[in-house]
């Protein structure tokens, strides 16, 4: 019996570019998995706005480097007086109390004004149209309970290291937030 | 002349050239930047175009100011809420946790210590304070003892304002819309301004807590419906005798969604009234007709900025007013933490000329 070993073949070309490939193939998944993981742990972060610092000024609606920008007006209707007159809808002197383009305060009509019963209506915002000015936050805030105000929306931030709005923010209104508690919102005191 | 001066050398024009170039250059830059200088509107509009323009009602016409400012007093604590006029004319002020007695002069005497914030006060014609809680009612001795604690009516309750008469105690609730009678023993008789079409009452509208009362000579409370703006009259058992208001960021109407915040009486009927988001106080007439401005909004710099915080609990903004026996008005700024004494400007002609001798009796039992 002959017990000498056979040498072995040497790799040939084809078998050293498949390894590789598939050596590169495994090691681009694994990234790639980590790094979805990583978004996915508590130590990321969202940029948000504190809607006590805000101070209303227009700096959303002109700087977010998105065409539209991502931070919208949202409604607590837990806070809202549910007003007739809304200040947050109406301009501070309104011909009348109705829906006519000349006597509301959105430039983009992005509130929506519904009876409830009399005297009250319900105030919901089109965030397709809302541009985040800021002008019916104002208003709201000026005379009314406040519950209308600031946020990023996360479904259109692009969350840039650097905020465009955060940098010019007036009142320093911008804060990153972990990814598990996204939003600040309002509460209501009673 | 020697004709050969009057040929101008090739220096000499081209000197001349080069200047008027010069000059025309200069003088059309200037032109240039002139032209596209913006107005200071559309600056204005530039900086903030979506700015929410109440600046054309921040101002008051001087002539429609008919009082000047005689005094100030600083509030004895943080974070004042209201103020009431004693039977001698003692300042109550109603701030932190506590109720501080000022005398005439503003100087400190008693400081009566609470559980926790008081929310509205009235004292009565014998000195008995009344203090509003959120929930319920408490009675002090002139000298500060606590005499009762009244029972709370419910979990909503939310008083933000109080009246006491010579046997009724009247507490505006403002988480339930509508004004509670009591006897002075602290049992409550009555229901006052609950929706009722039969009895033709509209209800109150109550968006934020901001819903004050009055008792006033002719025997009726005046108690603001700020979500209506206006103020309206009911007799002792909750009947609707009439109202007046408007909604108007004008000076003879009641601005934003909801004012008139707070409420006092002078001694002849006429009445004073509050507002917040356009900080002022004015004077309206007996039958409600606009006569003058105590203060406007340019005198509440502050106050202006302040708006509406997390909780809605009411206490960064607004302002409360009282009437002494002279007729003076003591308006709180809850901002700005300071009681501003306002009189009556001399050399006035109207109805309140009667202020200035003295002598009314005090509008006892009005906390404000």
């Amino acid at each position: 019996m002959d017990a000498t070993p056979k040498p072995e073949a040497p790799v040939s070309r084809r078998n050293f570019i498949r390894g590789g490939v598939r050596v590169a193939a495994m090691t681009g998944v694994g990234g790639l998995l980590g790094t979805l993981a990583g978004r996915s742990t508590s130590g990321a972060t969202l940029w948000q706005i504190d809607p006590q610092k805000c101070l209303r000024c227009d700096k959303c609606a002109t700087e977010c480097v998105l065409q539209q920008s991502a931070v919208k007006c949202v409604h607590a209707h837990a806070i809202c007086g549910y007003c007739k007159l809304c200040t947050g809808y109406f301009n501070p002197e309104p011909n009348d109390l109705n829906t006519a383009a000349e006597n509301q305060l959105c430039p983009t009509a992005a509130i929506k004004r519904k009876f409830v019963e009399d005297p009250y209506y319900e105030y919901v915002i089109d965030e397709p149209l809302c541009i985040g000015c800021a002008k019916c936050v104002e208003g709201c805030n000026r005379f009314g309970n406040g519950s209308l105000f600031m946020q990023v929306r996360h479904d259109r931030c692009v969350n840039c290291n650097e905020c465009a709005i955060a940098r010019v923010c007036p009142g320093d209104a911008f804060r990153r937030v972990p990814v598990s508690h996204p939003y600040l919102l309002k509460t209501v005191g009673h | 002349m020697n004709p050969s001066k009057r040929i101008l050398c090739r220096r000499t024009f081209l000197k001349y050239g080069i200047g008027a170039a010069g000059l025309l250059g200069i003088g059309g830059a200037v032109a240039m930047r002139l032209r596209h200088r913006p107005s200071p509107a559309a600056a204005q509009a530039t900086a903030h175009p979506f700015a929410y323009e109440l600046d054309a009602w921040r101002q008051t016409d001087p002539q429609l100011i008919h009082y000047e400012q005689i005094g100030q007093i600083r509030s004895p604590h943080a974070d004042p809420r209201r103020i009431a006029i004693g039977p001698e004319d003692q300042l109550h002020i109603a701030a932190g946790k506590y109720v501080s007695i000022l005398d005439r002069q503003g100087n400190a005497g008693t400081d009566i210590a609470l559980a926790a914030e008081p929310r509205c006060l009235a004292v009565a014609a014998d000195g008995t304070i009344f203090v509003g809680l959120r929930d319920h009612l408490e009675v002090y001795h002139h000298k500060g003892q606590r005499t009762a604690v009244w029972e709370s009516p419910g979990r909503k309750t939310w008083f933000t304002g109080l009246a006491v008469g010579e046997n009724d105690v009247f507490a505006a609730d403002a988480g339930n819309r509508l004004v509670l009678r009591y006897d002075r023993s602290g049992k409550l008789i009555g229901r006052i301004g609950e929706k009722n079409q039969e009895r033709n009452i509209p209800g109150f509208i109550v968006p934020s807590p901001f819903f004050d009362l009055e008792i006033a000579r002719d025997g009726l409370l005046r108690v603001t419906n700020p979500g209506r703006h206006r103020v309206e009259a009911y007799t002792f058992n909750g009947d609707l005798e009439f109202a007046w208001g408007k909604a108007s960021a004008a000076i003879d109407g009641f601005c934003g969604c909801c004012n008139p915040i707070s409420l006092a009486m002078l001694s002849d009927g006429r009445y004073v009234t509050c507002e917040k988001g356009l900080p002022r106080v004015k004077v309206y007439g007996a039958d409600g007709t606009f006569e003058s401005v105590v203060a406007g909004s340019e005198s509440f710099a502050e106050n202006a900025k302040a708006s509406a915080v997390e909780t809605s609990d009411g206490a960064q903004g607004g302002l409360d007013a009282a009437v002494d026996s002279q007729g003076r008005v003591y308006v709180l700024d809850l901002v700005a933490g300071d009681v501003r004494i306002m009189r009556r400007k001399t050399g006035l002609t109207g109805a309140s000329a009667l202020e200035l001798k003295g002598g009314i009796k005090p509008q006892h039992g009005c906390h404000a």
